[in-house]
């Protein structure tokens, strides 16, 4: 498994607390990109700018992803152009929010 | 940029708002006579009054606005120390002022002197932090617009209570209704309506909507507010009728907005809290149309006014504060408790920390007193007036120990 899955499967482990959907089914997630020094790059956005769970959730996945053996060093940069959508949300997520 | 503000500062005026909650539910419910006669002009009645709108709507809107303005206008607090040198200034004023009006109001004044202290250093500070924010959006002016409200209701109430002390102004009543107006209606509608525009589609996680009516609703309902501010000054009757159409069309355009955003949510299942905030929107809608109606059949009868007025301050900011507040509070305690804990263990979620089914027996009971006291007021049935200002100061102190509850989990 490449570092880009295995950083991807552990994002799975971060909940949005307000919403109890892990920011992956959230389609929160746009990229993920390791260099050869293992060095771990996130790009990501979140549901709404102004979120007061902003710094929660982007120290929540630094946290998540240095754990991962291999990892060295992680930046995680919150951007919103694109801007999220529902549309990027998996069916699983749309289901838990009723929007299916 | 850090925007995030140490959690003691709004947390500070929520605690000490919930307390005066409950005290000034309890001295209504021993004023509850008067309430029966329709005399709301009587110092106990002030004294409860000042304790609702000062106590705990003004000082839960300033712990919110530390904690949200931060958040939704991406600039950080001026000063936090100033703020919490505002809170022991602000508190101790408007207990000294809610007290001196029920059991000395010649005096009230000097309360009412540290009052006004309190809320300049307030205002200068929300001034100074939003005029720090990089690009103005509709919830700027609104917000802007509910301050600078909030400023003339307190020159007004501080001339009130000069008047009381040493009477040497005339036109008492006029500032009186000018006060009342700009404090409920320009100030705590104007605010509300500011930060729905963030925390409608926040709650719901709506997308995609057009927000067209915002502008439509801001200057309508300004110029609704100066028309019956000057239908006061002018005593004219057709322009205060004609100032009531006017507010009612700029709530009518802000609730078209709030329609649009919640039919474009993505979360289908609203939280009883939340649901309970919308609901007030209705309420406060309502309300705006009985207002209309009864200027332009023309009753003026004191008690009539007195009920409407009351009516929308439970029914709409109060109902609205406590839906709100019910969100805001486990975000406030979750950031400080679990923030720094996730992606490390498993944390809790928002809605673990409040319970469902305790806040629709709560807000079930809120909207059966509040029904219950204005009907059986009207009805001058006194008997059901103090059972339901007695169950009301019940639903108030179980709300608040709900509310402290979410900071022990």
């Amino acid at each position: 498994m490449s570092l880009e899955n295995k950083v991807g499967a552990a994002l799975f482990e971060v909940i949005d607390p307000e919403l109890g959907v892990n920011i992956m089914d959230l389609g929160l997630v746009y990229g993920i990109e390791a260099d050869e020094d293992n060095n771990v790059v996130i790009t990501m956005t979140l549901t709404t700018p102004g979120c007061p769970m902003h710094d929660s959730i982007k120290n929540g996945v630094t946290y998540r992803v240095k754990q991962i053996e291999e990892v060295h060093e992680v930046e995680v940069n919150i951007i919103w152009e694109p801007a999220w959508s529902p549309a990027k949300m998996s069916d699983k997520a749309k289901a838990m929010l009723g929007f299916a | 940029m850090k925007i995030d503000t140490n959690i003691k500062l709004p947390l500070s005026f929520i605690l000490f708002a919930l307390i005066a909650f409950v005290v000034a539910q309890i001295i209504l419910f021993f004023s509850s006579g008067e309430l029966v006669a329709g005399q709301f002009r009587q110092p106990d009645i002030w004294m409860g009054a000042h304790f609702l709108l000062l106590g705990f709507a003004v000082m839960i809107a300033m712990g919110a606005m530390y904690q949200l303005v931060p958040v939704a206008f991406l600039t950080p607090i001026w000063s936090q120390t100033f703020g919490f040198i505002q809170f022991f200034v602000t508190a101790i004023g408007v207990t000294a002022f809610a007290i001196l009006l029920g059991v000395k109001p010649n005096i009230a004044v000097y309360g009412g002197a540290v009052v006004v202290i309190g809320v300049l250093m307030f205002i200068l500070q929300m001034v100074i932090t939003i005029s720090k924010q990089e690009k103005r959006n509709m919830m700027t002016y609104f917000v802007m617009g509910a301050i600078s409200c909030f400023f003339l209701t307190i020159i007004a109430g501080f001339l009130l209570a000069w008047n009381i002390a040493f009477g040497s102004i005339n036109q008492h009543n006029t500032i009186l209704a000018t006060h009342v107006l700009l404090g409920v209606a320009g100030w705590f509608t104007l605010l509300i309506f500011g930060f729905s525009y963030k925390l409608v589609p926040m709650f719901s996680l709506s997308h995609g909507f057009s927000m067209k009516w915002a502008k439509p609703a801001f200057v309508t309902y300004v110029v609704g507010l100066i028309s019956l501010i000057l239908s006061f000054w002018l005593n004219n009757g057709l322009i205060q009728t004609i100032g009531w159409f006017i507010v009612m069309i700029g709530f009518l355009f802000f609730f078209f907005d709030v329609k649009e955003i919640l039919a474009k949510r993505v979360k289908k299942k609203l939280d009883k809290s939340f649901a309970f905030a919308i609901l007030a929107i209705f309420i406060g809608l309502g309300i705006h149309v009985v207002a209309f109606v009864v200027s332009l059949i023309g009753i003026s009868d004191q008690a009539t006014w007195s009920w409407l007025i009351f009516l929308y301050i439970m029914g709409w900011i109060v109902f609205s504060i406590l839906g709100y507040l019910n969100k805001i509070v486990p975000v406030l305690w979750w950031t400080y408790k679990y923030a720094d804990h996730v992606g490390k263990e498993k944390v809790p979620l928002l809605k673990d920390m409040i319970n469902e089914r305790w806040n629709l027996i709560l807000f079930s009971l809120f909207i059966i007193c509040v029904l219950g006291l204005v009907l059986s007021a009207l009805l001058q049935l006194g008997i059901l007036v103090w059972i339901f200002q007695g169950l009301l100061t019940i639903t108030t102190l179980l709300y608040t120990l709900a509310v402290i509850r979410i900071l022990f989990v």
